[in-house]
């Protein structure tokens, strides 16, 4: 019966080539989606004829991998640099214009003239008006570094929640997958899926993966903390409502242990979360404690000493609230910069005097009361260019001048900068490119699919050719029986 | 069997990433060619950014300076002209002195110490942008009181001093009994009076000159006072000759005022032109350091344009070139958009 047989294959050829028809629809449909990975029917021959023993999905495990380190570099890397940016625009302003750098350098030519023309009570209160603008330089820096750190803290929690809510999908997908792969079902859109999911934990955190039987997937952290074993673990966090300086912030725990935090310019942190993690307690810190210590610089540059030599020296120009005494030299006062202020002796607005600027504010030092008398000013004005000793927390070294030390702090912040705008863009082209390559190793490619489709077409008419080429036959034969 | 294979959304993905790329380096390029100046330079220099602003930092001080430098430089000036002035008026004294002995006119050496007195009173208290010029720091009182005012100090002072020498007014007839030696020793004191705690009846000025920042880490003296010891000999002679000329004296006590006025001046002459050639050097060394600063701004400046500035013709060309790669990555876009096996296919 060798003509039914005929029939028969003619039969399952078409039934193939609908089946492989489906398969690339599927696949030109899916085409633009970054997520999905190219399908292919597998025949296999099975006498007589042949049928779609499975559906292959076109993975590159080694690829996937690189993507998802690179996206986890790139995400962390991006976030430092938009922290960054935002710090310089905040505390430091466009070209530094706000920076407390500027400030005391508008204070010091404001002094300078007042020193040229001491009896001009205008220059006095420009003076004092300089003054004031280094303190609100000051303040509001402080208010810019918390409120960063706060918002910061708030974007940790909201991370945090986006990461549980994301292995918990995983888990749904996980378990399709292996109940799936148990019954020899089709898993190819689960498998989809779950890659994805991956991909969106990366930009978290880190993730490495260890595959099972069943396909079976275990996630870690690139250094070993579990993030999901057959049942996502759980990740902690709890909020600051409000950050002060000196505030030491909350550790994320992914499965009981604290994510550690990146370091440097040019980071090593992996992921959003440890990227925001070391903004929060190293940068910001950082330069909450370079505004801190130039606001101790400040009082004691501007301290009065007693010109007969017997009072302490005292709190001048620039006040604290821990006034009127000095701080302690070379200890860094955490927030101090939020605490500064201007003596209201010389404050006009405060019912000050400007002059006293140039007389003394705590100590007489013109008796006399000349109008020209400016040894105070320019002892103001040396002093701000002689070495003082700095906290080496504030991570600028320890001996140098008010001045070198606020230029520094730009310095600083524009060295980190740099660091991570390079760090950027590598880690975005290596993102990008290894992207293009898992495109390329498991993406769709139009053409290739409507070649493919040509070729099924082809095959379906030879099919139906066939089929009616014996069923002629038979009919020949059955006519010829008659 | 397949060489080598490109999925359709890497191919529009390298595309679109590209044409991200280059926009925003043309953004960057368009800024630097209309600046001259880097777009971001902190992203550029790194630390070293800290050293650029620190130099701006140096210029916006330095040029305050130099308007500082100016003002100092212009009250060098009014005062060396002052001095000048005093100077002239010491030589006027010192002629009229020496002719004084010819003379058979008392009334007018005492008319011309007079005018002496008050020109000098004038001078030293001459005052530019309100600030008294020869008041050391004091600049906001007088320096000289007025020695034709008899309720002023220095009258009331030199009124004293005759009284107690000579035990009567200087308007009492006595007064022509004075010996020559009698008014040598009279004018002895008056010296050692005008030379010690006695100017304070006439000086409200301050020991203390102005100082001041004549560059970023020096300072200087950029005034005198009336305190000077040229002045207070000018002063003295100017006082002693309007006063006692008034003094009905004999001949010789007369002479030998004339003989001790000569003396005081031409001492007066030299110490004036002693402080000239203070205040002389003074200005040098304000304008020396005006010029020192502004070579130092201009070196600062550079330095600041090699860190941080954009050659403007390269800038424009990059931005050119970017226009030319960016219309042509548009062109292949569009080409390879186009480019699809679809459009063949029946």
């Amino acid at each position: 019966m060798s003509l039914t047989s005929a029939l028969n294959i003619a039969q399952s050829a078409l039934f193939n080539a609908s089946r492989q028809t489906n398969i690339v629809s599927r696949n030109v449909a899916e085409a633009s989606n970054p997520d999905y990975t190219r399908r292919a029917g597998v025949l296999s021959s099975t006498a007589p004829g042949a049928r779609i023993s499975e559906i292959r999905r076109a993975t590159d495990d080694a690829l996937f991998k690189q993507n998802l380190s690179a996206l986890s570099s790139w995400q962390g890397q991006s976030r430092i640099s938009q922290g960054l940016d935002r710090l310089r625009l905040e505390v430091n302003g466009t070209d530094n214009a706000t920076s407390p750098a500027s400030a005391l350098g508008k204070l010091q030519t404001a002094l300078q003239n007042y020193a040229a023309a001491p009896s001009n009570r205008t220059l006095a209160e420009t003076a004092v008006e300089a003054a004031r603008g280094m303190v609100r330089s000051l303040n509001n820096g402080t208010e810019a570094v918390q409120s960063f750190r706060t918002e910061l803290d708030a974007d940790i929690a909201t991370s945090v929640g986006e990461l549980n809510e994301l292995l918990a999908q995983f888990e749904a997908a996980n378990t399709e997958v292996i109940r799936g792969t148990r019954a020899g079902r089709d898993v190819s859109d689960a498998l989809d899926r779950r890659d994805a999911l991956l991909k969106k934990i990366s930009g978290y955190v880190p993730v490495s993966t260890i595959s099972r039987a069943d396909n079976d997937l275990v996630v870690t952290t690139a250094d070993g903390t579990t993030l999901f074993e057959t049942v996502p673990r759980a990740i902690t966090f709890a909020r600051t409502d409000a950050f002060a300086p000196g505030m030491t912030g909350n550790a994320v725990y992914i499965d009981g242990v604290p994510l550690a935090s990146g370091t440097g310019g040019n980071t090593t942190a992996s992921g959003s979360l440890a990227a925001s993690l070391q903004l929060r307690d190293q940068v910001a810190v950082d330069m909450q404690r370079q505004l801190d210590e130039t606001a101790r610089g400040l009082i004691t540059a501007f301290a009065e000493s007693d010109p007969a030599g017997t009072g302490a020296d005292m709190a001048g120009l620039f006040t604290w609230n821990g006034g009127p005494g000095l701080p302690a030299s070379g200890a860094l006062v955490d927030g101090l910069a939020g605490r500064i202020g201007i003596n209201a002796n010389v404050d006009a607005a405060a019912g000050g005097d400007p002059e006293r600027l140039r007389d003394g504010i705590v100590y007489d030092h013109n008796p006399d009361d000349a109008a020209s008398f400016s040894d105070l000013l320019d002892s103001y004005i040396a002093g701000l260019d002689e070495p003082m000793v700095f906290d080496p927390a504030a991570s600028l070294g320890t001996t140098k001048s008010l001045n070198a030390f606020t230029s520094e702090s730009i310095g600083w912040l524009e060295g980190l900068r740099k660091e991570a705008s390079g760090g950027a863009q590598a880690k975005e082209a290596l993102a990008m490119h290894t992207a293009t390559a898992l495109s390329n190793a498991t993406g769709v490619n139009i053409d290739e699919e409507m070649a493919l489709l040509l070729e099924l077409e082809r095959s379906y008419e030879a099919s139906a050719k066939l089929m009616s080429v014996v069923d002629e036959m038979l009919s020949q034969l059955m006519q010829v029986a008659r | 069997m397949k060489t080598s294979f490109i999925s359709t959304a890497s191919m529009s993905q390298a595309l679109r990433y590209q044409m991200m790329r280059l926009q925003s380096e043309l953004v960057q390029s368009q800024n630097e060619a209309t600046t001259s100046r880097l777009s971001d330079p902190g992203a550029v220099l790194g630390a070293r950014a800290g050293t650029t602003f620190s130099m701006a930092r140096d210029i916006e001080r330095l040029e305050g300076l130099v308007d500082a430098n100016s003002m100092a430089a212009s009250r060098l000036a009014a005062t060396q002209d002052g001095l000048e002035q005093l100077h002239g008026l010491g030589e006027k004294l010192l002629t009229t002195l020496t002719t004084a002995p010819n003379m058979e006119a008392p009334q007018t050496i005492a008319e011309e110490a007079r005018r002496s007195l008050e020109t000098m009173t004038g001078i030293l208290n001459t005052s530019v942008n309100g600030e008294h010029l020869f008041a050391g720091i004091n600049t906001d009182t007088k320096p000289i009181n007025d020695f034709t005012d008899p309720a002023s100090a220095n009258k009331q002072g030199f009124d004293t001093l005759f009284q107690s020498h000579f035990g009567f007014t200087q308007t009492d007839p006595a007064a022509a009994g004075i010996t020559a030696a009698e008014m040598n020793a009279f004018l002895d004191e008056v010296e050692t009076y005008f030379m010690g705690s006695g100017w304070d009846d006439w000086s409200n000025a301050s020991d203390r000159k102005i100082t001041s920042r004549i560059t970023l880490n020096e300072t200087s003296e950029t005034s005198i006072t009336a305190n000077e010891a040229g002045i207070r000999r000018i002063a003295m002679t100017a006082a002693v000759l309007t006063d006692l000329m008034k003094v009905p004296l004999s001949e010789n006590a007369r002479t030998a005022l004339y003989e001790r006025g000569t003396q005081f001046v031409g001492q007066a002459i030299a110490d004036v032109a002693h402080i000239q050639s203070e205040v002389g050097l003074a200005e040098q060394r304000v304008s020396d350091a005006s010029e020192r600063i502004s070579s130092q701004v201009d070196l600062f400046k550079t330095m600041i344009t090699d860190l941080e500035g954009v050659d403007p013709y390269e800038a424009a060309t990059k931005v050119n070139e970017l226009l030319t790669q960016i219309e042509t990555s548009y062109a292949l876009t569009a080409r390879i958009q186009q480019l699809s096996l679809l459009r063949y296919l029946p």
